[in-house]
């Protein structure tokens, strides 16, 4: 049993329609990686999602793509407050309308209008043309020379979202409609009307996607939930050969459920150079040593292992404004340590070291360190300067001046007053 | 000057031993004249020279007393106006200016020219020769101080007697720093700028607050608010009562009639304490909340 | 001749035993002033209790603690990370440390003879302390004006003088509670060096004066006062080699130890505001050279060509500095000085100061409640000083002016206007009580002698006006009798009778009485009010404490992390600082306008403008005061129009003044308020959920008295943290950015259930034909 990134806890909202039979393989191939799964129907209120304000699941798993209604505690609303409590989600739609389409659309993704499910004529199969086999792009997500996939179900429109990681892309060939006949297909007509614009076509939209939320968690939204079932599993493709649908939902969980591509920052530490201990402050225009440390998860020993495989990783040290961005590279022969060596702003204030690397699939690493960065002490300031020596000639000829002065006066008092007082009689 | 007054004194006496005639008097008055600014300083004997019956010139004698014992506040501010006269006649073209002097004469001096008081100007027409006036009159005529103890006015009634008018102008500059050096005038101004800074002036003058509000209501409501008439009517009690206060310390051990002394007390003790409660009725109208009060 | 008394005196007293018994008085006196100007600044503390005051004593209590704890040095370079975050503050270089360093003093100094002290006692006793140093200080000075007696009126008076207790009450732990005392010692000395010509007490004045320098901003006006009596002492043509001593020796070793204090640095010999020092000093040694070469040489030529090249030095002098001002070698004036003269010039150009209420100009009202009988006494001892004019009273005469004119143009310097009408008002009292205790009474003098002389004095007064009126000339008899001599007129003044003495005297003491109930009201009504706690009274008549503040920056403290950083106005900075230990925007030390208008901005912004600047600049918490459910008038509402003006300052183009009025140019919270200024963050936030409070009845302001909209504002990008018992104090929490990346706009809509409006996918995505 493997002990995993951030829990093993799974809950499985499965709707009565579906069997759980029938993704027995699925379910299986993740009781395998050692995941505790729970199941319950949409309209259960227990085991409850969320109790006493604390998530009771790492992940849940929402299969009930087809249902209306659902107990209290599965809401939109709910699941978004899921995730800000790091619970990951697994969400597959259907053509039908549920409370969770308008769900969809606060994750940036557009659904066609109800009951249109994508369908496609290519290649020449037995299949209904609304059964696709999809070939796989490659990605960081999912394991490299995937076979296509079967899929069936609903496609979606990626809005401007940084925080979207496309999956899976529709065919090119392949559009959403709501009849399986071309003729009969009110959308096609409408479409082909204006020229074929507001037509869900092509490869832009999207079948499956991921999306990594600020907290961490990660959601992952698929358009039709028989792309996890035993059948499509096992059917075989037009071409002949075995389809990639085990493969890539188990990549799929493995990246939702946060066992791919997780890092994180383990620690970060910043000193002077030649001193080990951290500054408290620094001073303006010392030389700074900031080192991160970062580790990756491996699912197989299920450890985090240091990483240095990010070259592009980058250090601000901003007060309101970046006053330094460097590269933080890798050191060799460390794993995982990067460190950079800068020399601080001329510039007192309050500043932060700041990482911030957000790249699609991968993680969020961030880290904020806040340092005050002092002026000189009174007696820092370089001394003795040249430039002085105006000062320093006053100052001493000054004093002699006056010494030399009381020394006179006062030897000179007693003749002078003599002098005097014999003048004045 | 003193140094040449020291000269004149020196050439004096020379002078006076050689025998004269009127035009070697004349040649040592406008010696003298020319030596004191246009003011011949003279003593008895001189001035008998001045004012002798066959003089052909006209002159105009200030009879004064300028030493402090004598304590002739007048003589001392006519003094300086007179000698101004002076020194503009000393302008006018050598023709003139010689046809008629200016003279002046301590009572320490001359006391037996003195008739009855200080200060006094004595005109003396011509009494010979071309400028005698035509009605034959050379008496002396004196100098009505009724038209004022200033240069101006003594200027232009002496000009009535002079060959031409006295090119007089009033010196502004010098009179103004003769104000600026009494230490009264700057007492003054400095009392009424404190009074009125402290009572709000320059809070009108940066708010631009109105001189009264509408309706006829000139205090302004509030504590920090006021109008500028206000400024005004407290600027005037603050000024009263403070001189109420100068007057039963300065002024009124001075008064040497008991009677009289008793009556401005009374009188000054009533005024503060009736302009006292004034001010506190006032400044209860602006303070609600005060719980003092005097009379009103 | 023997003169008579108005009442019996004990005839036989040794001269020495009236002296010791009157020092003895003298003392007792000052030690009773003393306790009094102690005892009637306590209030503060019996009616609330022992806490730091107002605004910036927080800050100054916050540094003493850093001293007390960590030592000089560890202050001197201290940086503040907290205070203007993330900008810091360079504490040790930008304060005047004399008040912290004196606390710091005492604290140490009584820990050596074992006794432990709380920092914080000595912070709030400290004030009242000095209070009494400065009740002596004003002795001394107005000793040397005229006599002890009128130094002991003067004690009495500026220990118990509204106007001095305003800024000195236990807790009002400010630069200006010792600065007064400095301010009079240093006068004190200097009269005294001037007096003397001694270089001793022209050495102590500039010690004093470093020690003001450390301690006050307002050292400034010592600096310009100075000169400005030797310049005027100069002017009269009362130069003297005391003078020269006294002013050269303050001048040189004042100038060289202010200098030692690092926030003032190199401004001594670099600003306008130390020029007329400099200046004067540079005429003194040209005079002093003229005289030096007068006394040796005679020649009437030399002395004209000497004159000539005084006049030279001093106008290539003048020119030299207006030359280097002019180049920028010279700071010309600050603006907090220039407004002082150009009164428009802060509120066009620096409306945060402009903006404190300290910095308004002072109505009569004022004046009269600061000073009561004093304010018109004050032009009756300046009267005084004109009668014997020596130097020192050319001193108390330009001071007068000076400070009155300040004092008019600002309220904060009624401050520096107190001590001098103190010592006017003293010197002008015990003149009229000098006058009315003397028991002699002057000779009565025969009607006829009377006469002539009583005429004398009306005639010269109507000489003196002049036309109208036709003097008479003096008679000859006159002019001979008048030469006798003055001593015998001299004894002729003097007051009859005892019904006038009582008269004036009983008059006199009932003013001072009601000087004294009057300044006991002021203080235990107006001034002891630590303004952290209010108080207010109940139905019947018991004192109820109102406390939202520290409730406010306790549940800050208690509640936050350690490096949450909370948003107000300014005016709360030291407070939340000192109360909470919370990191801060801006506070009460104004000293970068830009962050503040950072701030005025955020406020006077829509949510969705304010929103990124909050999170620039890592703001956790934004704490309003709003007083308008129990009618607390010191509000930011009532404050709102200054940020909006200084905002307006840094972004003309974004802030507009007029787009925060109604149409018809009134300042209305009401529904008739205009969309922008409903829309401002402060808006929104001061009256959130306000209306819910009234339970459906209409929702009134009691600040304002206008009746706030039903439907109050709604907050997207805020959440409402805490607010205090009496809403003074309201917390609003800066929530994250979602976690989905939408705005915070329609996150907030999609938690509140309201469907996405659908969004068709762009006409962009055509079909791959």
């Amino acid at each position: 049993m493997w002990a995993k990134c951030t829990g093993d806890s799974v809950l499985v909202i499965l709707e009565p329609k579906l069997q759980k039979d029938s993704f027995s393989k699925f379910f299986s191939g993740l009781e395998e990686k050692g995941y505790e799964l729970t199941f319950r129907s949409p309209k259960d209120v227990k085991p409850a999602v969320i109790e006493y304000d604390e998530a009771k699941f790492s992940h849940v798993i929402l299969f009930a793509p087809e249902s209306k209604s659902f107990a209290q505690d599965v809401t939109p609303q709910s699941l978004v407050t899921l995730l800000s409590k790091h619970t990951n989600l697994l969400i597959a739609l259907s053509p039908r309308q549920t409370p969770f389409t308008s769900l969809a659309a606060e994750f940036s993704l557009t659904l066609p209008p109800p009951g249109t499910p994508l369908i496609s004529h290519f290649p020449t199969r037995n299949e209904p043309a609304t059964v696709i086999p999809v070939s796989v792009a490659p990605s960081d997500i999912l394991s490299p020379g995937l076979s296509p996939v079967w899929f069936s179900g609903v496609p979606f429109a990626y809005q401007n979202n940084p925080l979207l990681v496309p999956i899976l892309n529709a065919p090119a060939e392949s559009f959403a409609s709501d009849s399986e006949s071309d003729l009969g297909a009110d959308a096609l007509v409408d479409a082909t009307d204006k020229g074929g614009e507001g037509l869900w076509a092509g490869s832009q939209l999207g079948l499956v996607a991921g999306f990594q939320a600020l907290g961490g968690a990660r959601a992952t939204w698929v358009g039709g939930v028989e792309l996890f079932s035993d059948e499509f599993f096992q059917k075989d493709l037009p071409g002949g050969g075995k389809p990639g649908n085990e493969q890539f939902a188990s990549d799929v969980a493995a990246w939702t459920f946060q066992e791919s591509l997780a890092l994180r920052i383990d620690r970060v530490e910043h000193h002077r150079v030649n001193e080990t201990v951290p500054g408290q402050t620094y001073t303006t225009n010392d030389q700074v040593v900031f080192t991160a440390y970062i580790s990756r998860f491996n699912p197989v020993k299920s450890t985090w292992e240091p990483y240095s495989g990010i070259e592009d990783l980058q250090l601000e040290f901003t007060m309101l404004d970046p006053h330094i961005r460097t590269a933080l590279p890798p050191v060799r022969g460390a794993p995982g340590k990067y460190s950079v060596t800068f020399r601080a702003p001329d510039r007192h204030g309050v500043f932060k070291f700041i990482i911030d690397y957000k790249r699609k699939g991968l993680t969020h690493l961030h880290s904020s360190t806040v340092v005050p960065l002092v002026p000189p002490r009174h007696d820092g300031y370089p001394r003795f300067l040249s430039a002085a020596w105006p000062y320093y000639v006053g100052a001493i000829s000054t004093s002699v001046g006056f010494l030399l002065f009381s020394a006179l006066w006062l030897a000179g008092d007693d003749r002078a007053s003599a002098k005097k007082s014999t003048k004045t009689e | 000057m003193l140094l040449w007054y020291i000269l004149t004194l020196f050439i004096l006496p020379f002078s006076l031993a050689a025998p004269k005639d009127s035009n070697a008097i004349h040649d040592e008055l406008v010696k003298l004249a020319k030596a004191n600014n246009g003011v011949i300083k003279l003593d008895e004997r001189t001035y008998d020279l001045l004012t002798s019956p066959k003089r052909t010139w006209s002159a105009a004698v200030q009879l004064t007393a300028m030493d402090a014992k004598r304590r002739c506040a007048p003589c001392k501010e006519f003094d300086p106006s007179f000698k101004e006269v002076g020194r503009s006649w000393s302008t006018v073209p050598a023709e003139e200016r010689n046809s008629h002097f200016f003279a002046t004469l301590d009572f320490d001096n001359g006391m037996t020219v003195f008739q009855k008081s200080a200060p006094i100007v004595h005109v003396y027409p011509a009494a010979e020769g071309p400028r005698k006036p035509a009605n034959g009159r050379t008496a002396p005529s004196t100098y009505d101080f009724s038209f004022g103890f200033e240069a101006g006015p003594l200027a232009e009634q002496l000009s009535h007697h002079t060959p031409i008018p006295i090119p007089y102008q009033a010196p502004f500059n010098w009179s103004r720093w003769g104000v600026l050096k009494n230490k009264w005038t700057w007492a003054v101004g400095t009392v009424l700028t404190s009074l009125v800074m402290t009572s709000g002036y320059m809070f009108t003058r940066i708010r631009g607050a109105p001189w009264s509000g509408g309706n006829g209501q000139w205090i302004a409501p509030g504590y920090q608010n006021q109008f500028g008439q206000e400024t005004q009517v407290v600027a005037m009690i603050y000024g009263l009562l403070a001189s109420a206060f100068l007057m039963l310390t300065v002024v009124t051990p001075y008064t040497t009639s008991p009677s009289r002394q008793k009556a401005q007390v009374y009188l000054w003790s009533v005024v503060i304490f009736i302009m006292y409660s004034v001010l506190l009725s006032l400044f209860r109208v602006k303070n609600k909340g005060y719980p003092f009060k005097l009379l009103l | 001749m023997a003169t008579t008394t108005a009442y019996q005196v004990p005839a036989n007293l040794s001269p020495t035993a009236i002296a010791n018994t009157s020092s003895l008085l003298r003392i007792v006196a000052l030690a009773l002033i003393s306790a009094a100007a102690i005892a009637s600044r306590l209030f503060a503390v019996i009616n609330f209790e022992s806490i730091i005051h107002e605004f910036d004593p927080w800050f100054n209590y916050r540094a003493t603690k850093v001293l007390a704890s960590e030592g000089f040095y560890a202050f001197w370079n201290w940086f503040d990370p907290t205070a203007w975050y993330p900008l810091g503050r360079v504490v040790g270089g930008t304060i005047y440390p004399g008040l912290m360093a004196t606390s710091g003093v005492i604290f140490y100094a009584l820990k050596a003879i074992n006794l432990p002290v709380d920092i914080r006692n000595i912070c709030v006793l400290l004030a009242p302390g000095f209070s009494a140093l400065t009740a002596w200080a004003t002795y001394m000075f107005t000793k040397e004006m005229k006599d002890e007696s009128a130094g002991l009126l003067a004690a009495a008076f500026i220990g118990i003088v509204p106007g001095y207790i305003s800024r000195s009450v236990a807790g009002s732990y400010d630069n200006e509670a010792i600065a007064i005392f400095l301010l009079m010692f240093t006068f004190y000395a200097w009269i005294k060096a001037l007096k003397t010509g001694s270089a001793f007490f022209g050495t102590v004045a500039a010690l004093f004066y470093f020690y003001m320098v450390a301690a006050w901003g307002g050292y400034a006006f010592i600096t310009n006062m100075i000169p400005l009596h030797a310049l005027a002492l100069i002017l009269m043509g009362r130069y003297s080699g005391r003078l020269y001593v006294g002013y050269s020796s303050w001048y040189a070793v004042g100038t060289l130890a202010s200098m030692q204090v690092p926030f003032v640095g190199f401004q001594p010999v670099r600003t306008s505001e130390h020029m007329a020092a400099l200046g004067v000093f540079g005429l003194l040694q040209i005079i002093a050279f003229a005289e030096l070469v007068r006394s040796h040489v005679s020649s009437k030529q030399f002395r004209a060509l000497l004159f000539a090249s005084v006049i030279g030095l001093g106008l290539l002098g003048t020119a030299g500095i207006v030359g280097m001002t002019y180049k920028g070698w010279i700071a010309p004036w600050t603006g907090r000085f220039y407004s002082l003269w150009d009164t428009g010039y802060a509120k066009k150009y620096i409306p945060i100061i402009a903006s404190v209420s300290e910095h308004q100009p002072t109505a009569w009202p004022s004046f009269f409640m600061d000073l009561q009988f004093l304010i018109f006494l004050f032009p009756a001892g300046v009267i005084m000083c004109f009668r014997q004019l020596r130097d020192e009273h050319v001193f108390v005469i330009i001071y007068a002016i000076v400070a009155s004119y300040f004092a008019g143009v600002m309220v904060r310097l009624m401050l520096t206007l107190t001590p001098v009408v103190c010592v006017a008002a003293a010197i002008a009292f015990s003149t009229l009580l000098d006058t009315y205790l003397n028991p002699e009474q002057p000779e009565e003098e025969t009607p006829s002698a009377a006469v002539p002389s009583t005429a004398a004095p009306s005639e010269t007064s109507s000489a003196k006006k002049g036309k109208k009126a036709a003097p008479a000339p003096a008679t000859l008899a006159e002019l001979v009798s008048n030469a006798t001599g003055p001593e015998s007129t001299k004894r002729k003044t003097g007051i009859f009778g005892l019904d006038t003495r009582l008269l004036v005297i009983l008059n006199a003491l009932g003013m001072l009485v009601f000087f004294v109930w009057h300044c006991t009201w002021v203080t235990s009504s107006a001034y002891s009010s630590p303004s952290v706690v209010l108080a207010s009274a109940n139905p019947d008549g018991s004192q109820h404490i109102i406390d939202d503040f520290r409730e406010a920056y306790y549940w800050l403290r208690q509640n936050t992390p350690e490096d949450a950083v909370v948003m107000s106005w300014w005016d709360y900075g030291y407070q939340i600082a000192g109360m909470a230990d919370r990191p801060t925007l801006v506070d009460n030390n104004t000293w970068n306008n830009t962050h503040i208008a950072t701030v005025g901005k955020a406020m006077s912004s829509t949510e969705e403008v304010a929103y990124p600047i909050l999170r620039k600049h890592d703001v956790d918490y934004v704490l309003i005061i709003f007083g308008g459910l129990i009618g607390y008038s010191g509000d930011d509402i009532n404050k709102f129009l200054w940020m909006v003006r200084i905002a307006q300052g840094v972004w003309p183009d974004e802030i507009q003044e007029p787009n925060y009025f109604t149409r018809t140019g009134e300042y209305k919270i009401d529904d008739q308020a205009s969309q922008t200024m409903k829309d401002s963050l402060m808006y929104k936030m001061s009256y959130y959920r306000f209306a819910e409070l009234f339970g459906g009845q209409q929702a009134v302001d009691r600040v304002r008295g206008q009746q706030v909209p039903k439907t109050g504002p709604t907050l997207d990008y805020l959440d409402e943290a805490f607010t205090s018992e009496n809403w003074i104090v309201r917390i609003f929490q800066v929530k994250k950015e979602d976690l989905l990346g939408r705005d915070l706009k329609s996150a907030n809509s999609f938690d509140q259930g309201k469907k996405k409006k659908r969004s068709k996918p762009s006409s962009r995505r055509r079909a791959i034909l």
